[in-house]
């Protein structure tokens, strides 16, 4: 029974983690029908930030600056980039594919300037842990939970509440029709970006912090576990998204937990997991758990 | 087959003309592009491609600019550090030594192109870093007779002529780590050791030995495969304390290391991990799981920690803080030290018998029976098949150590290894 709740609260923590992730693919898609290929580098590009800026400016301080240059520098690709090619909603693929280029530069510089080192990024939780019960788990998952669940009903409440939430509802509905109910597309696919890049940043933190041993050149390629996770929930709901993250997340946990008894299955059945239970989904459900039904046209 | 191609693509004379002047440049340059043909110079040694009457060119595959920087960077500073000090003393066979480094990022496809430029002007290859990179070159380094010392150390890897593991491999290794355990750590027979270990030939050939070695010893072994991608090992570390593991064994690298036992102290899975030789860096000391890795941790090693006090790693470490006083002294320094001391005295062996044609620098390197470098066990190279050296040392983590790491058992072979490989071949 531990093991089982412990499993379930690894897989909670996961879930939280790879949602402030997919959370940004979906904003992304949603505003601007390009899938990020460039989602990794970016949140690599975030916990960088704060490995070198924590030792002067303390880790909330290099948070804070890594959190908006994070979001600056995926906003500045959207309007300085992508925006430039073709405007027609169609060419969101050319951007798409625009994206895995920008992906290998920033994750060349990046890879070149990490090396083979650990960051460590000053976080303070460190290495403690909290004991509920027989279960017990490191605080840096705790704050996972509550920090990403945080950050995420800040963004269903962004998308509820606020105009721009409103414009990228109507854009995503229906582009021309927003367009011409005077939506500014560009500024609302830029301002989804910028989101989008600061989740990213703060899912960095999540990622090398203690459980693992700091942020390495590798740590961006975990956020293609998040991939399935989006695709799953729909790609265009941010619920889909959480939801999504959430069962990756558990389903990841449980399989590794529980390797030596899916053992028929083959051992590190736990990477494959994700993939599975994505194939099961959309065979299914095709659009994905809260996906939108493709309107088609006769 | 290049060649032609050029041709058919190439119209005018000119072009042509040019072409073949290239050509005849590009083999003059090389002495004798192919191998079979050596020509004696006025010593009266025979050479080959790489050796001229007054170098002799050696080539260093490597990665300075990936993952593995850190150590490539280590290995490279070592070798040349190597050829200083051997051209400061004469040179081999009267020539100077030169390295010709190559950087491929650890990327196959890059380290391929590496090779084709250098394999032709260089004698033997005393560094090539990246398992893979050597998979995807084993056969083309065995056509060109190009003795090679890869910094990997799977069992996979033997039994190619011109391939060669230095010391002990993964799975000689974990032998001894299961040896270590049940003799100084209190495991008994129907105990269970958790094995993470790392999709790919490094982690298979280490769960091999140490299952092996488990069954010898009436214990299980728990397999947990992981890849170089997870660094967060809280799944793994359940799934081992629900299987009630005694002790740990890890083949990954540093990262993982420093999670599971990170993870592991901190849920009271206190047991003893120990640790394949790649999967530990002195880095590690500065992350959260350092008091963690100095009280739970072993590394077992081909190679002695390089805080050792043998004579010849000492003498090493001292030169080189002379000469890099900036670089830190990690085990790759070590190892590539030894790699080119190997080589040169291989070297050294092929010239008194009159040919430095890689041919006969490989036949003068199988003919080593007991070569003593000074800086570890002794090695036998003249059973292809056979690792060159079956004693493995036992270490630990030191913050105040150079290196990270002091010994903790000197070399020794594990009982039952002779058994394993008799087993295995």
């Amino acid at each position: 029974m531990t093991a089982f709740l412990d499993s379930i609260l690894t897989g909670l923590a996961l879930g939280a983690v790879y949602a402030l992730v997919a959370l940004g693919f979906v904003v992304i898609f949603k505003a601007s029908g390009v899938l990020n290929f460039a989602h990794g580098s970016l949140l690599l590009f975030g916990g960088y930030l704060v490995a070198v800026l924590h030792d002067d400016l303390g880790f909330a301080g290099a948070l804070a600056v890594s959190v908006l240059a994070t979001a600056a520098l995926a906003g500045a690709l959207d309007r300085l980039l992508l925006q430039r090619g073709d405007p027609d909603p169609k060419a969101a693929h050319v951007q798409t594919i625009v994206t895995i280029g920008v992906d290998i530069v920033l994750l060349t510089d990046l890879s070149r300037r990490i090396g083979g080192d650990l960051l460590t990024l000053g976080d303070p939780w460190g290495d403690s842990v909290t004991r509920l019960g027989s279960v017990t788990v490191a605080d840096s998952r705790l704050a996972a939970i509550a920090v990403s669940a945080l950050a995420i009903g800040a963004v269903f409440a962004l998308f509820r509440y606020t105009s721009w939430g409103l414009s990228l509802r109507a854009a995503a509905e229906d582009t021309e029709a927003a367009a011409l109910m005077g939506v500014r597309l560009s500024r609302v696919r830029m301002l989804a970006w910028c989101l989008a890049g600061a989740l990213a940043a703060l899912a960095a933190v999540f990622l090398a912090a203690f459980p693992a041993p700091g942020l390495e050149r590798t740590t961006g390629q975990i956020a293609l576990k998040a991939f399935p996770a989006a695709i799953l929930g729909g790609l265009t709901s941010p619920p889909g998204a959480l939801a999504g993250s959430l069962l990756i997340g558990l389903t990841e946990a449980l399989a590794a937990g529980y390797q030596s008894e899916l053992h028929v299955l083959g051992e590190g059945f736990g990477d494959v997991a994700p993939y599975a239970v994505m194939v099961a989904v959309l065979l299914v459900r095709p659009t994905g758990l809260f996906g939108a039904r493709g309107a088609a046209r006769v | 087959m290049n060649r032609t191609h050029h041709r058919h693509r190439v119209p005018g004379t000119f072009l042509a003309a040019a072409l073949a002047a290239l050509l005849v440049a590009a083999t003059g340059c090389s002495s004798k592009a192919d191998g079979d043909s050596g020509s004696d110079s006025a010593d009266g040694v025979k050479s080959g491609p790489g050796v001229t009457a007054k170098t002799i060119k050696l080539g260093a595959l490597t990665d300075l600019t990936g993952p593995y920087a850190t150590l490539g960077k280590s290995i490279v500073q070592a070798q040349q550090l190597w050829a200083d000090e051997t051209n400061a003393a004469g040179g081999i066979c009267d020539r100077k030594v030169e390295i010709v480094v190559k950087d491929h990022g650890y990327d196959v496809q890059k380290a391929v192109t590496a090779y084709a430029d250098l394999s032709p002007d260089v004698v033997a290859l005393p560094q090539v870093i990246g398992s893979p990179v050597v998979a995807a070159l084993l056969d083309d380094i065995e056509r060109d007779h190009l003795l090679t010392f890869p910094q990997a150390w799977a069992a996979s890897l033997l039994g190619k002529d011109s391939v060669q593991v230095m010391g002990t491999t993964y799975d000689v290794d974990m032998i001894t780590a299961v040896d270590f355990l049940t003799r100084t750590k209190g495991l008994a027979k129907g105990d269970s050791i958790g094995h993470v270990y790392f999709e790919g030939d490094y982690g298979a050939n280490a769960l091999e030995g140490s299952t092996w070695a488990a069954e010898k010893a009436g214990l299980k072994i728990v397999p947990q495969k992981i890849k170089a991608t997870d660094t967060d090992l809280t799944a793994q570390v359940s799934a081992l304390s629900k299987a009630g593991v005694k002790a740990v064994l890890i083949s990954a690298g540093p990262a993982q290391t420093a999670s599971l036992v990170g993870v592991a102290a901190s849920r009271g899975l206190k047991v003893p991990v120990v640790s394949s030789a790649p999967g530990y860096a002195p880095q590690l000391l500065k992350t959260p799981a350092a008091p963690a890795l100095l009280g739970l941790l072993n590394v077992v090693s081909a190679a002695p920690a390089v805080s050792s006090d043998l004579p010849g790693v000492q003498k090493m470490v001292a030169a080189y803080g002379k000469k890099y006083p900036a670089s830190p002294v990690d085990s790759g320094v070590l190892s590539g030290y030894n790699a080119a001391q190997l080589l040169g005295a291989d070297l050294k062996k092929a010239c008194a018998a009159g040919s430095l044609a890689r041919e006969d620098v490989v036949k003068a390197h199988r003919g080593q029976k007991s070569v003593d470098t000074g800086l570890g066990s002794p090695q036998d190279f003249s059973d292809v098949p056979r690792p060159a050296a079956l004693s493995t040392y036992v270490l630990k983590p030191d913050a105040k150590a150079v290196g990270g790491l002091v010994g903790v058992e000197d070399a020794h072979e594990a009982p039952g290894v002779t058994e394993y490989l008799a087993g295995r071949s």
